[in-house]
C-alpha cells in the first residue's frame, strides 16, 4: 500500500491495495467537495480550481465526475473532486451512491479523499447540516465552507462561524463563493481538517439495545459458531473497546439500511440479513422505525446546534413568509388549522411587503435586524409563480428559447454547413480518383457537416438551460408545469427537454440530465423523438404540398398542425405506458427544492455550454460520422457499369440508375415486399433508408432516385412522383400512400444521430436499441393498419 | 435566528406521548402553519421526506399552490420545497398551538 493509503483516515479497513491512482498522484492530497444541491458547491469548486478542471464520467454509472487541481499554500498540488450534490449519503439515488462510495473509498477509479470540504448553505443551515452530520459519522476529516453568507445576512440570520466551529470541532470558514470572498482562508483551512468528535446521537433506548445485540452477534469474539463478519487486516492486540465499537458501528449501519462494504466483510450475508430483519421487527413492534429514529437523532443534534445560535429574532425571522407569520400572530393563540388565512390565496404574500431587504454590508455583530422583510426571492416568486403573471412570464421565456433554437440557429447552421461544404469541395479536388473524391466530399465532409450542424442548437439550448438553472428559475418552471407532466408519469423538469424536441431531439435528450429521477429521465428520453423535430418539416412540406395541394393552404396548415399534435399525443401515451410498465415506480418523488434566486454566473454558464457541446462532439459525433460514411458506402457502391451509365439520357437519370444499382437501392428493393402493405414501394424504401442519416435526407434521396437531381427543388420531384406507375398502370403515389408515409415519419425512429446521443446519455446500448425497436415497430404496425384499412374504405 | 424547530425540544420517539389527531399536509390551505407529527408510508419517499427535515415537530408553512393546482410550495426549516399532492399526503401535521 502506498503512503497515501496509510495516512488516509477514511480508509479504515481497506482490503484493496490499489485505488487506481497513478504513483505520481498518490502523494497528492485528495480533497472532496460535498454539499447539498444549490449550496454553491460548484462555485466553490470553480473558485478553487479555476480552469484546471476535467469532466468525465464515473465508470459504470451515468454520474458526472469532475476533478480539478488546487495549488496548496505549501506549493504542492491537490486533487479536488467535486462530488455530485446530494441531500444525503444513504439514499438509493445513483448520485448519492457515487458520492458515498467515493467518500468511503469504495470506488476503484477514485482514491478515498484525505480531506472533505463540506459546502454548507448558510441561509439554509439545518438541512445542510444533515449531510454534515453524515460526514461526521463517517469520521471524515472535515472543513466546513459556510457559503452564501450574504444571503443569510440578508435574511437576518446571524451565524457565527467561530461558535459553529466550536460546536462541531472542525474549522468553519465563512465564504461568499460567487464573489470569491473567503476562498483564500478556505484553502489555508484545508491543512487543518480533522474528523469531528462523534456526537452522542441519542437514539431511543430500545434501538440502542438492538444495536448492541446485533453487534454481539456479529463479533466473532462474542459468539459461538462460525463468524458472521470480520474486519480484514486488523492489527493484533487491538483493545477490545475498539473492536466492539467497530462491530457496533457495523450493526448500526445494517439496521438503518446502509451498506457496510467499507467497514468489513460479511461472511454470511443471508444469515446477517435474517438477524437484521428480526431486529427491525422487534423495533417496529416497540413503535420505533430504525430509519426514522436515526434521522430524527441527527436532526435533534442539528436543532441543538441551531439553539446555540438562537437570537432574539428567532421567531420573527422565519425567512419564508414573515408574511404568513404576521397573519398567524394576528389569528390569535388558538389557531385552527382549517380556517383559511384570508380570502384570496395570494393575499398574505402580496399585502405584507414592507421593508426592503438589507444589503450585504457586514453590519456589526449585535445590531438588531430590521423587522421581518420578505426576502427578495419570495417577492420575485410572488410574480413568477403567479397564476397569471407566472404563466405569462413562463410562456415568454419558453417562446424566446424556442424561437432562438429555430430561427437564431438557422443562419448559424447554414453558415457552418456552407463552410464545411466548401471545405469538402476544396479538399476533394486534391485527391485522385472519383471514388475517393466522392468519399471525401459526400462521405467525410458531409458526415462532419451533419454532426456539426447540431452544435448551434445544442449551444443555444444549453445557454438557456444554464442561465435558467443557475438563476434558480428552472425549479420554478418545473413547479409550474409539473401538473401537466405528472398526468403521464413524467416530471415537471421534463418540460423543457420535451419542448426542445420540437427543434431537435438531440439537445432535448441532452437536456434531460436536469432530471434527477432515473426512470422519469429515461421515460422522457424514450418519448422525446415523438416531438415533431424540425428535420421532419421538409418531408412534411414535400408530401403535403404534393398530395394535398387541392385542399388549399389553410387545410394544409391544418394537416401540419395535426401531425404536431399526433406527435405530442404519442409522446404522452408512450410515456404513460412506459411509466406503468417497464419504468414503473416513484423514485423518490417529485420533491423539488426552490432555491433562492441569484444572478447567473457567466463562468459557470460558459463552462456548461462548452462542456456539453464538446461532449456531444466527442461522444456522439464520432459515431454519427461513422454512420454517415457507411451510408455513403452503401449508396455509392457497387458502381453502375459504364455501358449502362452512358445509356442514360442525362446526368440525373444516371444518378438515379446508380442509386438503384447500389447496395442502398438493392436494400430498398429487398425490403419492398415488407413495406408494400404500408403502401410503400422500393423507391420509398431507399428514401427511408437514406433518412436514417437524417430525416430531411429523405427529400434529397427521393430526388436522386427519381432522377430529378439532388437539390432542393421539389417541383420536378413532385411531378415525377405523381407520374410514377406500378407495372399494372395504377399510381404508386396516392394521397393514402402519402398519408401513410407521413404517419411513418411521425412515429418512426430514424435519426441515427439521436440513437447515438441516447447511447451517450444512458451509458449503454440497451436503451437506444430498445427505442429503435419499439418506435419502428409501432410505426410499422400503425402504418400497416392505416393503409390497409384506408385502402378498403 | 434559525427557524423551524429552534424553540421546540423534541424527544426520542419512544418517550413521546401517543400521536395526536392529525391532518394531512395536503389538506391544508395556503398560508397556514403547522407542525410535522409523523410521516406515513415507506420506502424512498419516507426516507427522503425525513432527510429533508420533515421530522422532530418541524414547523411547516404552506406557501403557495402552483397555478395548475399541483404541486404546492412549503417552507420548512428555513427553505422552500415543493411537494406533489400525493407526497404531501404522507406528511401528518398538527396545529402549532399544541406545542407552544
Amino acid at each position: 500500500m502506498s503512503g497515501c493509503c496509510e495516512s488516509c483516515s477514511l480508509a479504515k479497513d481497506h482490503a484493496r491495495a490499489d485505488c487506481g491512482t497513478k504513483p505520481s498522484e498518490r502523494t497528492r492530497l485528495t480533497v472532496a467537495l460535498a454539499g447539498n444541491p444549490n449550496s454553491g458547491k460548484t462555485t466553490v469548486f470553480n473558485a478553487l480550481t479555476g480552469l484546471r478542471q476535467k469532466v468525465g464520467n464515473y465508470p459504470g454509472v451515468t454520474v458526472e465526475k469532475k476533478v480539478g487541481l488546487l495549488r496548496l499554500p505549501e506549493g504542492t498540488w491537490a486533487n479536488v473532486i467535486d462530488l455530485p450534490g446530494t441531500y444525503s449519503l444513504v439514499s438509493r439515488a445513483p448520485d448519492e451512491r457515487v458520492a458515498r462510495d467515493v467518500l468511503r473509498g469504495l470506488r476503484a477509479d477514485t482514491p478515498a479523499p484525505d480531506v472533505v470540504v463540506a459546502v454548507v448553505d448558510a441561509s439554509n443551515l439545518q438541512r445542510n447540516l444533515y449531510l454534515v452530520s453524515q460526514l461526521i459519522e463517517m469520521r471524515a476529516p472535515l472543513v466546513i465552507a459556510l457559503n452564501m453568507m450574504d444571503v443569510a445576512e440578508r435574511r437576518g440570520s446571524r451565524i457565527d462561524p467561530e461558535v459553529l466551529s466550536r460546536s462541531l470541532g472542525v474549522p468553519v470558514v465563512p465564504v461568499v463563493a460567487h464573489r470569491r470572498l473567503g476562498i483564500h482562508d478556505l484553502v489555508h483551512a484545508i491543512g487543518r481538517a480533522r474528523p469531528a468528535e462523534l456526537p452522542d446521537w441519542q437514539l431511543p433506548a430500545v434501538m440502542r439495545a438492538e444495536i448492541a445485540g446485533l453487534a454481539r452477534a456479529l463479533d466473532p469474539a462474542q459468539r459461538n459458531g462460525a463468524p458472521l463478519a470480520s474486519f480484514p487486516a486488523r492489527a493484533e492486540g487491538e483493545p477490545p473497546e475498539r473492536r466492539q465499537e467497530r462491530y457496533r458501528a457495523m450493526a448500526e449501519r445494517l439496521l438503518v439500511g446502509d451498506g457496510v462494504e467499507d467497514l468489513g466483510l460479511l461472511h454470511s450475508p443471508a444469515a446477517v440479513a435474517t438477524l437484521v430483519d428480526s431486529a427491525c421487527a422487534t423495533l417496529r413492534t416497540a413503535g420505533v422505525d430504525p430509519v426514522q429514529a436515526d434521522i430524527e437523532a441527527h436532526y435533534r443534534w442539528i436543532e441543538g446546534i441551531s439553539a446555540a445560535h438562537e437570537s432574539a429574532h428567532a421567531v420573527a425571522n422565519e425567512p419564508a413568509h414573515a408574511a404568513a407569520n404576521e397573519l398567524a400572530r394576528q389569528a390569535g393563540p388558538h389557531e385552527r388549522i382549517h380556517a383559511p388565512a384570508h380570502g384570496s390565496v395570494h393575499a398574505p404574500v402580496r399585502r405584507r411587503v414592507h421593508a426592503r431587504p438589507r444589503s450585504w454590508s457586514g453590519s456589526p455583530v449585535g445590531e438588531r435586524a430590521p423587522l421581518p422583510s420578505v426576502p427578495l426571492t419570495e417577492r420575485i416568486d410572488a410574480i413568477l409563480i403567479h397564476r397569471v403573471w407566472g404563466l405569462l412570464f413562463f410562456a415568454l421565456i419558453m417562446g424566446a428559447m424556442f424561437a432562438s433554437m429555430f430561427w437564431l440557429a438557422k443562419p448559424l447552421q447554414e453558415g457552418l454547413t456552407a463552410i464545411i461544404e466548401g471545405a469538402g469541395a476544396a479538399v476533394s479536388g486534391l485527391v485522385p480518383g472519383e471514388a475517393l473524391q466522392s468519399l471525401v466530399r459526400d462521405g467525410l465532409f458531409a458526415g462532419v457537416g451533419s454532426v456539426v450542424v447540431f452544435i448551434p442548437q445544442i449551444a443555444i439550448l444549453f445557454l438557456f438551460l444554464a442561465l435558467l438553472e443557475d438563476s434558480g428559475y428552472l425549479a420554478r418552471a418545473a413547479f409550474l408545469m409539473d401538473r401537466l407532466l405528472a398526468k403521464v408519469g413524467l416530471h415537471g423538469k421534463s418540460f423543457i427537454p420535451l419542448l426542445s424536441g420540437f427543434a431537435c431531439a438531440i439537445p432535448g435528450i441532452m437536456a434531460t440530465r436536469t432530471i434527477e429521477h432515473r426512470k422519469g429521465r429515461l421515460a422522457t428520453i424514450l418519448v422525446l423523438p415523438f416531438m415533431t423535430c424540425s428535420a421532419r418539416l421538409p418531408v412534411y412540406g414535400l408530401l403535403i404540398g404534393t398530395f394535398f395541394a387541392s385542399l388549399g393552404a389553410l387545410r394544409q396548415a391544418g394537416i401540419m398542425l395535426a401531425l404536431y399534435l399526433l406527435g405530442i399525443l404519442f409522446a404522452a401515451g408512450a410515456a404513460f405506458f412506459l411509466r406503468r410498465t417497464m419504468l414503473r415506480g416513484m423514485d423518490s418523488g417529485f420533491l423539488l427544492e426552490l432555491p433562492t434566486y441569484k444572478v447567473p454566473q457567466l463562468s459557470v454558464v460558459g463552462r456548461q455550454v462548452l462542456g456539453n457541446s464538446s461532449k456531444f462532439l466527442t461522444r456522439a459525433g464520432t459515431t454519427i460520422l461513422a454512420i454517415c460514411i457507411v451510408l455513403w458506402v452503401i449508396s455509392y457502391f457497387p458502381r453502375l457499369p459504364e455501358s449502362r451509365a452512358a445509356a442514360q439520357p442525362d446526368a440525373n437519370a444516371a444518378a438515379a440508375a446508380q442509386r438503384e444499382y447500389s447496395v442502398a437501392g438493392r436494400l430498398g428493393q429487398a425490403i419492398e415486399p415488407g413495406i408494400r402493405p404500408l403502401g410503400f414501394d422500393w423507391k420509398i424504401g431507399v428514401g427511408v433508408i437514406g433518412a436514417f442519416a437524417a430525416r430531411e435526407v429523405f427529400v434529397s434521396t427521393m430526388a436522386i432516385v427519381y432522377g430529378t437531381g439532388g437539390d432542393e427543388e421539389t417541383v420536378n420531384l413532385a411531378t415525377a412522383m405523381l407520374a410514377d406507375r406500378h407495372p399494372d398502370g395504377s399510381r404508386i403515389w396516392t394521397p393514402l400512400v402519402a398519408a401513410s408515409l407521413l404517419l411513418w415519419f411521425v412515429l418512426a425512429m430514424q435519426c441515427m444521430s439521436t440513437v447515438m446521443v441516447v447511447r451517450q446519455e444512458t451509458g449503454g446500448w440497451r436503451w437506444p436499441l430498445f427505442m429503435l425497436g419499439y418506435m419502428n415497430a409501432l410505426a410499422y404496425v400503425v402504418c400497416l393498419l392505416f393503409y390497409q384499412i384506408g385502402s378498403r374504405l | 435566528m434559525l427557524p423551524g424547530g429552534a424553540n421546540v425540544v423534541s424527544k426520542p420517539t419512544t418517550e413521546r406521548p401517543e400521536p395526536l389527531p392529525s391532518v394531512r399536509l395536503s389538506e391544508l390551505p395556503v398560508g397556514t402553519r403547522a407542525v410535522v407529527e409523523r410521516i406515513e408510508g415507506t420506502g424512498d419517499l419516507f426516507r427522503r421526506l425525513l432527510e429533508m427535515g420533515f421530522c422532530n415537530r418541524a414547523r411547516v408553512t404552506v406557501v403557495r399552490r402552483a397555478p395548475l393546482g399541483d404541486p404546492v410550495e412549503y417552507s420548512i426549516r428555513g427553505y422552500s420545497v415543493s411537494l406533489r399532492k400525493d407526497e404531501a399526503r404522507c406528511v401528518m401535521v398538527v396545529a402549532p398551538a399544541r406545542y407552544e
